[in-house]
């Protein structure tokens, strides 16, 4: 499918005195897609953010949101974006409502419409029944969802996300990625930072894995695991011949590598969901008696991993 | 128009909403001029004279009761009590009655009475009290001895002097002298000139810790989100110095309301006084500013503001008038916001001045403010760029 181009980024550097922040980032994002940028602390990520929303100039390279360039300078243009900042950026003495219909009026909302989409935003991030508080009395979980709650306010066709679980219960944490979820099928264009792999492998159609101010890879999470060379590892565990049916398994064709261990054998294979019922059926053949079988398949920790030559979480 | 309005509402509103401020922005203030104003009449109000020997004789019963007459307050202490009493400013001015002095008023000769005043300010203008109050009494003194000769008995004398003056208006005994303290101050109710003062020290002192609102917001990453906005950087600005303005004007209105309400205080020509505190607030808002760019700690910038409100504050003629100041802390006194506008108001206060004669410090107060909101404005786009 096609879609329309919302944001699209062209060799964009950042540098800091003689340290190059970000360099020559390239990516598209269309309407309705969620795109991800994975990487450690320090990567860049907010650094690229800030200059995609207009709120730092990029030494070199474009950016164009919605068809038109964005610079700081872009006033109007500004309205096309929801972000969502990595710190909290709402006011503690405010109450959520407060801060909403804040935000609201400066994104051009007035009279009646403000109100209503403060209402429905409300709604959305769950907290209508919280809404005349003062947020320096919320959780750390509910202040994250106004913060995102105040990016979602005026309907922006690119929601930016800068790691906007960073801090937050496994619960609010979970409610957070499925209202993420809904607003990329409504249609939003969505930019989410991250430096949780789990996150960007169940949000994001696109993932770009960035480490030093650099795309290193990016595509699909399938497109992504290949690049480690496709391989999935089979845990056979169980008793019996397993001499005999490390063997038997060598010779099928699929399989890269044996190795045996105490309670089973470890199979490096391509195609790990393919080659499940051959191998099953070759050990079984072999004399050895199966008591479970796994499938493990390379997530986007090994393909940082194999890009980098560093874990993604250190 | 309506982001820079939407930012200048949030930064009173918080401004309004702690909790901490409603002591020191509507209850302290209008304390103080209370305080100052009631002890204004109890002392610099009223002249004090201590009586020195000659206890007992005409002389002292004479002069003590035309004094008192007068309106001062009288008081007696042996030679030694009184000199201590005049250099602690307890008193403003000392009579020394000598035993010579006593015999000679009672023979109807000429007295020469010693006299001594007190170092503060005040004393000269008493002194001035004293003088019409002995040229009272010797005028008096005079006539009686005349009327005296003349054949007239001294009972007779007395009386017919007591009906002169009941029935003839005794011409008022004005000083002329413009340096004179009391003439500076005159057409002042007892709250008036605490008040103006307090007004001064108190918008500039609560704009200055107000930043502290700016600052927080500058830290919590509002106000580089703002600018993730479709809000231009100028209109962030004009905001922030909106509701700068804002605090110092709700601050401002609210003593120049509030003392005129409860204490009567005569601002003058309400025009003017609001053009003046307007002026004023836009140095204050222009000032907090520049503290709310510079610095990046709220509460040390409370610190900072409390110190620095105070000291301009006192150099600026908001503690102590600046008329009693010397002339070195007078030069000194006009690098502050405060001795100009507390000249403005003098101006309307006590002179009815107009809008020409307060021009000058209307121009001062102005270029102080522009001048600052060009700083601030610089430091605070500066400081976004840190943001994020
Ligand atoms: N204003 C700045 N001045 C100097 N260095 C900066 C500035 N902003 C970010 N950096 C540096 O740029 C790098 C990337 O930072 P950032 O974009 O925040 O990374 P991420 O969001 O991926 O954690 C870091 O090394 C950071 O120290
Ligand atoms: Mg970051």
């Amino acid at each position: 499918m096609q879609r329309a181009q919302v944001l699209g980024v062209k060799g964009l550097v950042k540098r800091y005195g003689d340290h190059t922040v970000v360099d020559d980032v390239s990516f598209h994002i269309g309407a309705g897609e969620t795109y991800g940028l994975l990487g450690p602390n320090g990567a860049g990520k907010t650094t690229i953010i800030s200059m995609v929303s207009g709120l730092i100039p990029a030494d070199t390279g474009s950016i164009e949101v919605a068809g038109s360039a964005m610079t700081p300078a872009s006033t109007r243009l500004k309205s096309h974006i929801g972000l969502v900042p990595q710190e909290l950026a709402i006011y503690p003495d405010l109450t959520a409502k407060e801060n909403l219909q804040f935000f609201g009026r400066l994104q051009g909302l007035s009279g009646r419409d403000l109100k209503a989409r403060t209402g429905e935003v409300l709604d959305l991030i769950g907290l209508a029944d919280r809404a005349g508080e003062q947020t320096k009395k919320f959780s750390g979980g509910m202040k994250r969802r106004l913060n995102i709650g105040i990016g979602l306010l005026h309907r922006p066709a690119l929601l930016i996300l800068d790691e906007p679980t960073v801090g937050v219960d496994p619960q609010s944490r979970n409610s957070i990625l499925e209202s993420v979820e809904a607003l990329a099928t409504e249609g939003m264009a969505v930019l989410y930072t991250t430096h949780y792999m789990e996150e960007a492998e169940r949000l994001c159609d696109r993932i770009a894995i960035i480490d030093e101010g650099r795309i290193q890879a990016e595509g699909t999470r399938g497109e992504l695991v290949e690049l480690t060379g496709g391989v999935d590892r089979i845990d056979l565990h169980g008793s019996g011949n397993t001499g005999a049916a490390a063997s038997a398994l060598r010779r099928l064709p699929g399989v890269k590598h044996v190795d045996g261990g105490a309670s089973g054998l470890t199979l490096t294979v391509h195609n790990g969901p393919g080659l499940l019922a051959p191998v099953v059926a070759e050990a079984g053949g072999a004399g050895m008696a199966l008591s479970s079988v796994e499938i493990v398949r390379p997530d986007l920790e090994s393909v940082f991993l194999h890009l980098t030559g560093k874990a993604l979480r250190d | 128009m309506k982001s820079i309005l939407g930012i200048a509402v949030v930064e009173v509103r918080l401004f309004l909403r702690d909790r901490s401020n409603i002591f020191f922005v509507f209850i302290f203030p209008l304390l103080l001029i209370l305080l100052l104003g009631s002890q204004f009449g109890a002392n610099s109000g009223q002249a004090r004279v201590v009586l020195s020997g000659g206890s007992g004789t005409e002389l002292a019963k004479v002069l003590s009761e035309q004094l008192k007459e007068d309106g001062v307050q009288v008081s007696s202490a042996g030679a030694g009590a009184a000199r201590d009493q005049l250099s602690r400013g307890r008193a403003d001015v000392g009579i020394f009655i000598s035993d010579d002095d006593s015999a000679a008023f009672a023979s109807g000769q000429p007295a020469d009475l010693e006299v001594l005043t007190a170092s503060q300010s005040a004393a000269q203008a008493v002194l001035q009290e004293v003088r019409a109050s002995v040229q009272a009494v010797s005028t008096e003194r005079r006539q009686q001895s005349l009327l005296e000769s003349a054949g007239v008995g001294a009972t007779e004398a007395a009386t017919a002097l007591k009906q002169a003056k009941e029935s003839v208006q005794q011409p008022q005994v004005v000083l002329v002298d413009t340096n004179d303290v009391t003439q500076v101050f005159q057409g002042l109710g007892r709250f008036d000139l605490g008040a103006a003062q307090q007004l001064l020290l108190f918008v500039f002192l609560s704009s200055l810790t107000g930043a502290a609102t700016m600052i927080k917001a500058r830290r919590l990453g509002v106000i580089a989100r703002v600018m993730a906005g479709p809000v231009a950087s100028w209109q962030a600005l004009a905001g922030q110095a909106l509701g700068r303005f804002g605090i110092a004007a709700v601050q401002g209105g609210y003593i120049m309301l509030g003392t005129a309400l409860l204490f009567g205080v005569d601002w003058g020509n309400p025009l003017l006084a609001g053009l003046v505190l307007a002026f004023f607030c836009a140095v204050s808002a222009a000032a907090a500013m520049v503290i709310g760019s510079l610095m990046d700690n709220d509460a040390a910038a409370s610190g900072v503001g409390v110190g620095l409100g105070l000291v301009l504050a006192g150099l600026g003629g908001s503690m102590v008038p600046p008329e009693f100041f010397s002339e070195t802390l007078q030069a000194v006194s006009r690098v502050t916001p405060h001795r100009w506008a507390y000249d403005a108001f003098a101006y309307i206060q006590r002179h009815d001045g107009t809008l020409a004669d307060i021009l000058p410090q209307l121009g001062v107060l102005a270029a102080m403010a522009l001048a600052l909101l060009a700083l601030g404005s610089f430091l605070l786009q500066r400081s976004l760029g840190r943001a994020l």
